[in-house]
């Protein structure tokens, strides 16, 4: 592996929301540190356009066209792995480039863009 | 001479009798040795208490790990590795590593396993990283083709409905995420099968890991896993974008030298 891409892959975080563990109590807490986010923060949202959607393990990745206070600009998250969105409800299709989506976001502990999607209502109202 | 091949007869009849007997008996108690085996058989996952509170991370939530009674030495190795990887909190499982013994044991980051049992092998298979363990019931490696591995080599036996893993040929681990051990570790792990009030199967797995390298004393925790009917094991595929990524570059490296020549 790459050292660049391992970098940012290591500094990746999974954890379980509690929508995924509403749906499945047993599914995986998680195994890669959160160290770069403060995930005790609950009740962050962020919405944007979905410029790439990528279903990965150990993290998913999500990069959404953010509107706020700061201007327009993309901005990339971290998400679960893909095996623990998959139970947790997305499926294949779900997310596509161009939709609106809100992302529950633990936010960097440095306060720089970016963060860990603890959840995800996808376009059509589904979560996950 | 007469007497003599009566009691030629006799013998003959009276040996076949004893060995079918014998046989019989054998057939009856390994039949019975299997009717007391459970089948483990299927996919599980981690076993949470009826109303329990899922896992949440980042919230200073859990239980606090006692501390291990670690030797002076192997603390000074773990407590390096730790402080190596604290400020960025890197992973063995974030660089797309398996877990290895004993945390695949333990959860294997909370994904599920699937167990499938013959009568000579049981293969289990961890969904994170799809981790793989055999566990040998009959067939056993000659020593001198074995080597260190995060997983070790397992040997397994069945005690009544128990079965007994014994691990061994484990590599050194200090980035074990509970219990970092040595490369003279042995792990033994006693399996057994119970019923809930509603009827779930629970597997439970008792786990002493014994390495007078690193520690003073044998290390004993327990793991609980639930069963899952209908549940299929998914693909953990880890290195996919990271490959992708690569080729991304060696495509944009031969254009770029299309462009130059």
């Amino acid at each position: 592996m790459k050292r660049s891409t391992s970098k940012k892959v290591s500094l990746a975080a999974a954890l379980v929301t509690g929508v995924a563990l509403t749906s499945a109590p047993w599914i995986a807490d998680a195994h890669h540190s959160a160290a770069r986010f403060d995930l005790s923060i609950r009740d962050n949202y962020v919405t944007g356009i979905v410029k790439e959607f990528h279903a990965a393990n150990p993290h998913t990745k999500i990069v959404l066209e953010v509107t706020d206070k700061k201007g327009t600009r993309d901005i990339e998250y971290e998400g679960h792995s893909l095996n623990n969105y998959y139970r947790a409800g997305w499926r294949d299709g779900l997310i596509k480039v161009g939709d609106k989506i809100t992302l529950q976001v633990g936010p960097t502990k440095d306060g720089s863009d970016g963060g860990y999607a603890l959840g995800v209502t996808a376009a059509d109202g589904t979560k996950f | 001479m007469l007497w003599g091949r009566f009691m030629d007869k006799a013998t003959s009849k009276a040996t076949i009798r004893a060995a079918g007997l014998a046989l019989s008996a054998a057939l009856l108690a390994s039949g019975a040795l299997a009717a007391e085996r459970p089948d483990f058989t299927g996919v599980w996952g981690t076993y949470r208490e009826p109303g329990a509170a899922g896992p949440q991370r980042g919230g200073g939530g859990g239980p606090q790990q006692p501390a291990l009674p670690l030797k002076p030495e192997a603390k000074a190795k773990v407590d390096a590795y730790r402080a190596a990887v604290a400020p960025s909190g890197d992973t063995p499982g974030g660089f797309c590593l398996g877990t290895g013994m004993p945390g695949s044991m333990l959860g294997s980051g909370g994904y599920p396993m699937e167990i499938v049992q013959h009568d000579d092998l049981l293969v289990v298979v961890y969904e994170a990283h799809t981790e793989v363990r055999h566990i040998y019931i009959t067939a056993r490696a000659k020593e001198g083709d074995l080597f260190p591995d995060r997983n070790g080599y397992s040997v397994g036996r069945w005690d009544g409905d128990k079965l007994i893993v014994e691990t061994t040929h484990l590599k050194e681990a200090v980035d074990q995420g509970r219990y970092p051990h040595s490369d003279e570790a042995k792990i033994v792990e006693e399996y057994h099968l119970t019923t809930t009030d509603n009827g779930g199967k629970v597997l439970t797995a008792n786990m002493t890991l014994t390495d007078p390298k690193f520690y003073t004393e044998p290390i004993k925790a327990e793991k609980k896993w639930q069963f899952l009917p209908g549940t299929r094991l998914l693909p953990y595929e880890c290195n996919e974008p990271t490959w992708e990524e690569h080729l991304e570059q060696l495509r944009s490296q031969n254009a770029g030298a299309k462009k130059g020549s």
